[in-house]
């Protein structure tokens, strides 16, 4: 059983790996379309010299990181809310939020802001885009911790609480601490789906605030472009290794 | 804390980013700015200037439609220079602001969807034809060949509907912006007819199959294809034969723009023939600007693709808006064709 | 006293939601009794024709095709998922590391991994490419631009929907149950779905949910790897926004579908007794 498991999860690990490994292949390709020619870095040469890729590289990670940490926070605490008690208004609307389109959402965000900023001295930006990012992943951070809530015994907070601890003291000492693999979870989630939205975000973000995926969408709607290609594996391995780090350093 | 430091970094960052200089946002195609041409204009004049780019009209217009998306300057297609004015989106022309009008094309100086450039100033312009691998014999010259079972399964069509809709409308003879339902039926059994041969609905992603051979002909637009051509020598562009769509991407000044006196010396800078001609090298697209075209080398002054001859140009038709009971119509038979 | 702490827990989600959610929702609700003006854009008169215009059986065929794809992909995404949250969880020490290995590659863009697959499954792409040089096939397989293309595109863009709360729950079983199940002589798929699926039910519950809903809304998978042949219902609102520009009746098509899918997941709620969330 264990053995077919792990070889189960090897394969689907390599279903996903899979078009990361041919992304980059092509990014050391010589020639602009997906037919081998040959073995080039001038792709990443071209890469170096891009300002916007870097700019729009940094914007996503101030947005996702920002969003990453409301989103979580403000999700954890209501999915525990309505752990305790239903509160159907309001787990509707998470719902609502998880079943709408994200051109829907986007517009109608749009259109939300315009009509704010027409009495308000403020314009679409990076915190139009950060504020749009926590909205639509706290259903998902929800649904993530109340997943692991109902696996939980509700009695063990009672006990605390039996012995003398407050209401937010059983939170953040007993349940908070066997919560914090879905914490992590759906952190990972927000963050991913925040530093890849595109449809959302280009229709929030203002003059200032372009992101890397619109950058991106720029530059390869046109059909593959290798330095695309060549950011996008430049992101990967950093990241990777920047798991790989964490972890080793984890490790004692 | 960490929230706290993050929402310094935040402030901080957003600080620094207002510079005193006075700044223009141009939202623009991609590929039609040269590596220089927006450095050089900042350096001439000591301005900022915000140059951003999308890549397609309704990206564009989602934003600016609100009327308060911060962009001065944009590069509508022309068929949306009615819509965007009667919409009260666009700032007029102050002609007296750009001399440089006058190294226009003469066709683009009183161009049938503004005959007096009251709202936009001309750019670059582009058509629809097909983009085929010269291995095909004999090689496509007619949208008709489009609907050859011979090319059976290995062809696209533009996931545009104007377009596709509009090289049925061709094929058969008819206007390509018709309005008239038994035309625009007609046209509808014409597209389910081809459905079976096409491969795909796919836009500018086509062109990289093309160039591997997974497809022998695609409807392409002409810059597009000559772009792929120009790294791909085996491919080749045909303007078909019963007419094709034209179109022009115009500059245009917001309403919502506070910055109409820069604005207009940008846009009399993209019309200096240096900058056009600077644009047109790099980035292979067919300007609007006569002076700049006589600036380029002969073997891009002569492209058979950017610039066709006279004979061909007269075959192709502008691309217009069209009125909401045609729109609809369209519409439906677009969802017709692609779900059926 | 509790009732403070609730009201603490579930007001920033509330603020959040009804100012940034709920009311922009309000206004994409006006649009959809609204007319479309001329040249687009919306106004008056208000109308209730934009809904009359989805009793078309054009839509129903639209929304029939939408969701059996959006279930099979749901389908074959628990197939996949579930084994890899399940090991992931029992894997004593590298949890995480294995965990940020299946969203590793959600950090590059949508669009470059869905070009990506373009590459491995066209005609000269590398599986028909290796198929042809095993010898396995003469002429290369229609494998891109039809409908299973875009459930191995859905499959593979959501497949960490159903991962994450899978694991999330599937890491709480505790290992000693599945022992003692051992010890009593259960065999493994006995245990498997005896225990270890029913224990955890609301991850899965979650997983679907979470992939089954974006999938019904997907557009750029149906149009890339689909070939734009066989829309789907996120590619009609999209449409509507975008090409047609035809908003009221965007925000008609995409209210009715939100519904549709809302009286599902009540329906789903109640036979869970109200705990689907």
């Amino acid at each position: 059983m264990s053995r077919a498991l792990a070889l189960t999860a090897a394969a689907v690990l390599a279903f996903l790996h899979l078009p990361l490994a041919v992304l980059t292949v092509f990014s050391f390709n010589a020639s602009r379309f997906t037919v081998w020619e040959g073995f080039s870095f001038k792709w990443y040469a071209a890469l170096a010299q891009d300002t916007r890729l870097i700019e729009g590289a940094w914007n996503s990670l101030l947005i996702a990181a920002a969003a990453t940490i409301f989103a979580t926070a403000a999700g954890t605490l209501c999915a525990y809310g309505l752990w305790k008690r239903r509160a159907p208004l309001l787990t509707g609307t998470l719902y609502l939020s998880l079943v709408t389109p994200e051109i829907v959402t986007g517009v109608s965000l749009l259109a939300f802001y315009q009509f704010l900023f027409r009495y308000l001295d403020i314009r679409l930006g990076m915190h139009t885009v950060i504020l749009a990012h926590v909205t639509f992943s706290v259903a998902f951070v929800v649904v993530v911790v109340l997943a692991r809530l109902r696996t939980m015994d509700a009695t063990l907070e009672e006990a605390a609480m039996d012995l003398g601890a407050t209401e937010w003291g059983a939170f953040f000492r007993v349940t908070l601490p066997a919560l914090l693999p879905a914490v992590a979870a759906s952190a990972l989630l927000v963050f991913t789906l925040s530093f890849d939205d595109y449809v959302i975000t280009s229709l929030v973000a203002g003059v200032d605030s372009e992101t890397l995926p619109m950058v991106i969408y720029a530059m390869a709607r046109r059909g593959v472009n290798p330095a695309v290609n060549a950011i996008s594996a430049l992101i990967v391995v950093g990241l990777g290794f920047f798991i790989l780090a964490a972890e080793r350093l984890r490790e004692p | 804390m960490k929230r706290r430091h993050l929402l310094a970094a935040f402030a901080s960052l957003a600080a620094c980013r207002r510079s005193l200089k006075p700044r223009l946002n141009v939202f623009n195609w991609s590929d039609y700015a040269a590596r220089d041409t927006v450095p050089a204009f900042e350096r001439r004049h000591g301005v900022e200037l915000r140059y951003a780019v999308y890549e397609s009209n309704e990206e564009m217009l989602a934003k600016v439609f609100s009327g308060n998306s911060g962009w001065d300057i944009v590069f509508p297609a022309s068929s949306l220079i009615g819509p965007m004015r009667e919409n009260g989106l666009l700032s007029p022309i102050d002609r007296s602001q750009l001399p440089n009008l006058a190294n226009l094309d003469p066709r683009f100086r009183h161009p049938p969807w503004d005959p007096q450039l009251e709202w936009c100033v001309p750019y670059m312009w582009g058509a629809s034809g097909i983009l085929y691998t010269r291995k095909l014999n004999p090689p496509p010259r007619r949208w008709a060949d489009l609907w050859d079972p011979r090319l059976g399964g290995r062809i696209t069509m533009l996931d545009d509907p104007p377009d596709a809709i509009g090289a049925a409308l061709k094929k058969l003879g008819f206007p390509l912006n018709s309005t008239n339902p038994a035309e625009l039926d007609a046209a509808r059994a014409e597209l389910l007819k081809q459905k079976p041969l096409v491969r795909a609905y796919l836009n500018a992603e086509a062109r990289d199959q093309v160039v591997s051979g997974d497809l022998l002909a695609a409807q392409m637009w002409a810059t597009t294809a000559r772009q792929a051509m120009d790294a791909a020598p085996h491919l080749a562009f045909a303007y078909p034969e019963e007419g094709f769509s034209l179109y022009a991407d115009c500059a245009v000044v917001l309403k919502e723009s506070r910055r109409h006196e820069l604005a207009h010396r940008f846009m009399n800078y993209l019309l200096e023939p240096e900058t056009a001609a600077a644009v047109v090298t790099e980035c292979l697209t067919a300007t609007a600007n006569a002076a700049a075209q006589r600036l380029l080398p002969p073997s891009l002054r002569d492209d058979p693709v950017l610039y066709p001859s006279p004979e061909v140009m007269n075959r192709g038709e502008w691309l217009q808006a069209l009125p909401p009971a045609a729109q609809r119509l369209r519409d439906r038979i677009w969802t017709i064709v692609k779900s059926s | 006293m509790w009732t403070k702490v609730r009201f603490w827990t579930l007001a920033p989600s509330r603020l959040l939601m009804g100012l940034l959610f709920a009311a922009p929702l309000c206004i994409v609700a006006a649009y959809s009794l609204l007319t479309r003006g001329a040249y687009g854009g919306q106004s008056p008169p208000w109308t209730f024709e934009s809904y009359a215009r989805l009793l078309d059986p054009l839509y129903a065929a639209i929304l029939f095709r939408s969701l059996w794809i959006a279930a099979l992909s749901t389908a074959l995404c628990l197939l996949l998922g579930f084994p890899l949250a399940l090991f992931i969880s029992r894997s004593a020490k590298r949890k995480n590391l294995y965990l940020q290995l299946v969203m590793l590659p959600f950090w590059t863009s949508f669009l470059v991994r869905t070009y990506a697959w373009m590459f491995l499954l066209r005609d000269t792409g590398l599986i028909n490419t290796i198929l042809q040089s095993l010898g396995l096939i003469r002429e290369p397989l229609p494998l891109l631009y039809n409908e299973w293309a875009v459930v191995v595109g859905l499959v593979y863009g959501y497949l960490p929907f159903m991962v994450l709360p899978l694991f999330a729950t599937l890491e709480r079983i505790d290992p000693n149950l599945l022992e003692a199940a051992a010890d009593l002589g259960a065999r493994d798929t006995d245990t498997l779905f005896r225990i270890i699926v029913p224990l955890a039910m609301p991850g899965i519950v979650a997983g679907c949910v979470l992939v089954f809903i974006p999938c019904l809304g997907a557009y750029l998978t149906p149009d890339l790897l689909g070939g734009g042949k066989s829309m789907m219902a996120g590619n009609l609102v999209q449409n509507q926004f975008t090409n047609a520009r035809d908003w009221p009746f965007g925000s008609a098509a995409s209210l009715t579908l939100m519904a549709m899918v809302m009286l599902a997941l009540a329906w789903l709620a109640r036979r869970q007794k109200g705990d689907l969330l």
